[in-house]
C-alpha cells in the first residue's frame, strides 16, 4: 500500500505550491516548490521555482553570534520573501502552505523566521507547516539525486549524523558526541583568521588541496559515533605555536620540509573525513545498503565526496550521492519540499504549535509520506 | 488611516500595568537597541544588515513607530531584568550565610 498525497489537493488543481523559510543558522533562505500531484518519482519530479538565500558573513576570525544573525534575518526576511514570489512568479493566492524550520538550530534566528512565516500565514489564510531542518535535508536530497532509500550521511556546522530510514522513521545509526565537523572546520578557520565569506569551510578547503604532508591528528572513532572536539583542540594548539608568539617550527618527518598552514587543513580534512567514512561504511553493512547520499553544508565539500567515493567503489553496485551548494548548504527550498510532503499527509501546525526549538532529533519526525 | 501601536506590560509585583506609547517626533526603523553587535564592529566588519528605511505610507509609518516601541521595551526590561538580578544575587548572599550559620543544614524553603 502506497500513502495517498493527494486527499488535500485543492479543487480543480492538479499541484501544490509551498513556500519555505530556513533560518536555523546564518543562512536565510525562501524557496518556493511546486509538486505534482501522485508519488513523487523520476518522471513524476517536484519543481524548483525559486530558491533565494541569504548569507550573514562575519569578519575573519569571528563567529556568528546569535542576536546579529537574528537581527539579519529579520531585516532581510521581507526582501527575500519578495524577490522569491517574484521569481517563482507566484503570489500568496497560489500557495498550498507556509513552511518553517522548527529546530533544530540557534534559538534566535529561528525565532525570527518563523515570526516572518506566523506573519505571512495568517495574512494569506494558509496552514503553517513547522519542519525539521536536518528531514528537510534528506527529503530535498533524495528528490535531487534520486536515491530512493540511501543512507543519509549528514554533515553540516551544526549537525554530523548517519541516518537511515526504517518504519517511518529517520533513524540515527551514529552521531557526534560532541562538535559537529563544520564547527570544526569553522573554529579552525577563525583560529587561522581564514576570511567567512564564502564559507570558512570552503576556504580551507582550497588551503588544503595546496597541502602535502599528513600531519599526526587524534583520530576518534567511537563505535558508530565520533568525538572532534579534541581533534580541534590538537590541532589548534598546533596552530597557536607555529603562528603565535612563540614561532615554533614543524617539520614533516620524512622529508624534513616546514609545515604549513595549508599542511594543517590538509590534515585536519584528511583525519575528520576518514572517521566519517568509516562509520558510514559500518551503517551501510548493518542495513545492507549500497547507496549513500551526502547532505549538508560540509556535503558540498569535494574532497570529503571523492573519498567517500573510493569507499563505495568498492561496494557491489555501491553509489554515492551528493547534491551541488545550492541544495547542500541551507536553504528554504528543502524545507518547502518536506514541509509540502507532511502537508499533503495532512500535517499541519496550528498557530499554538508553532514555537521553535534548538533541540529537534530527526528520530523524532513521523515520516507519513513514506510506508516502504 | 493612521495606525498607533501601543503595548502594555504588567507583572505580579507592578501596582500598575506598565504602558508604552510611540509619541510624537522622529521615528525611524533604524532602532537603538537593535544595532549590530560593537564586537562585531571592532572586528572590522561592516553593517550591510540595516533594516531598509520606512516608506511614506501607513504602513511605513508604523514600522517606525512600532521600532520605537520595540526601543522603549528593551530599555524597560533590561533595567526590569538588571534590578531583578541584583535582587537574586543578594538573596543567594544571603543565602549562604544562613547556610554558614545553620552550620551545613541545607533546608528547601518556600517563598
Amino acid at each position: 500500500m502506497t500513502v495517498d498525497l493527494d486527499k488535500y489537493v485543492k479543487p480543480g488543481r492538479d499541484y501544490y505550491i509551498a513556500l519555505g523559510l530556513e533560518g536555523s543558522a546564518n543562512k536565510l533562505g525562501v524557496g518556493i516548490i511546486r509538486q505534482p500531484v501522485g508519488q513523487l518519482s523520476q518522471t513524476n519530479r517536484a519543481e524548483v521555482l525559486s530558491n533565494v538565500r541569504d548569507t550573514y558573513v562575519t569578519p575573519p576570525g569571528e563567529g556568528f553570534l546569535p542576536r546579529d544573525t537574528a537581527r539579519h534575518h529579520r531585516n532581510w526576511v521581507v526582501r527575500i520573501i519578495k524577490r522569491a514570489l517574484s521569481e517563482a512568479k507566484v503570489t500568496g493566492a497560489d500557495l498550498d502552505c507556509i513552511c518553517f524550520t522548527q529546530g533544530p538550530g540557534m534559538g534566535a534566528p529561528l525565532q525570527s523566521v518563523v515570526v516572518a512565516a506566523r506573519t505571512l500565514a495568517q495574512l494569506w489564510e494558509l496552514p503553517l507547516v513547522g519542519v525539521n531542518h536536518c528531514v528537510g535535508h534528506i527529503e530535498m536530497g533524495r528528490e535531487i539525486t534520486g536515491a530512493d532509500n540511501p543512507v543519509v550521511l549528514y554533515v553540516s556546522g551544526g549537525n554530523t549524523q548517519v541516518i537511515a530510514y526504517s518504519k517511518q522513521r529517520y533513524r540515527i545509526f551514529g552521531e557526534t558526541l560532541d562538535i559537529a565537523i563544520g564547527n570544526c572546520l569553522d573554529r579552525f578557520a577563525r583560529t587561522l583568521k581564514i576570511p567567512n565569506e564564502p564559507a570558512p569551510g570552503y576556504n580551507i578547503e582550497q588551503m588544503a588541496k595546496k597541502g602535502k604532508h599528513l600531519v599526526n591528528l587524534p583520530y576518534t572513532v567511537k563505535g558508530m559515533d565520533l568525538s572532534m572536539s579534541g581533534i580541534l583542540a590538537h590541532v589548534d594548539g598546533l596552530a597557536k605555536d607555529m603562528f603565535g608568539k612563540q614561532g615554533k617550527k614543524l617539520v614533516d618527518e620524512e622529508t624534513g620540509e616546514l609545515i604549513t598552514a595549508e599542511d594543517l587543513c590538509f590534515s585536519l580534512q584528511e583525519i575528520l573525513y576518514s572517521m566519517l567514512v568509516e562509520i558510514t561504511e559500518r551503517a551501510l553493512a548493518h542495513v545492507n545498503s549500497n547507496q549513500v547520499l551526502i547532505v549538508g553544508g560540509v556535503g558540498s565539500n569535494e574532497r570529503l565526496q571523492e573519498m567517500m567515493k573510493l569507499m563505495i567503489q568498492d561496494r557491489k553496485n555501491g553509489q554515492i550521492y551528493a547534491t551541488d551548494e545550492r541544495f547542500c548548504i541551507d536553504n528554504g527550498i528543502m524545507i518547502a519540499h518536506a514541509g509540502l510532503l507532511s502537508y499533503r499527509t495532512g500535517q499541519t501546525n496550528d498557530l499554538w504549535n508553532t514555537v521553535c526549538t534548538q533541540r529537534f532529533r530527526t528520530d523524532e519526525v513521523f515520516v507519513k509520506w513514506r510506508d516502504d | 488611516m493612521s495606525l498607533i501601536p501601543t503595548a502594555v506590560y504588567s507583572a505580579a509585583d507592578l501596582e500598575q500595568p506598565h504602558e508604552f506609547h510611540p509619541g510624537d517626533g522622529d521615528h525611524t526603523t533604524d532602532g537603538q537597541t537593535t544595532q549590530i553587535s560593537e564586537v562585531v564592529i571592532k572586528a572590522g566588519g561592516e553593517d550591510r544588515d540595516k533594516p531598509s528605511e520606512a516608506r511614506d505610507t501607513p504602513l511605513g509609518h508604523l514600522r517606525a513607530q512600532l521600532t520605537t516601541l520595540q526601543d522603549q521595551i528593551n530599555v524597560f526590561l533590561t533595567e526590569r531584568m538588571k534590578s531583578e538580578k541584583s535582587a537574586i544575587t543578594g538573596k543567594e548572599e544571603d543565602d549562604i550565610e544562613r547556610r554558614i550559620l545553620d552550620d551545613g543544614v541545607d533546608e528547601d524553603e518556600e517563598d
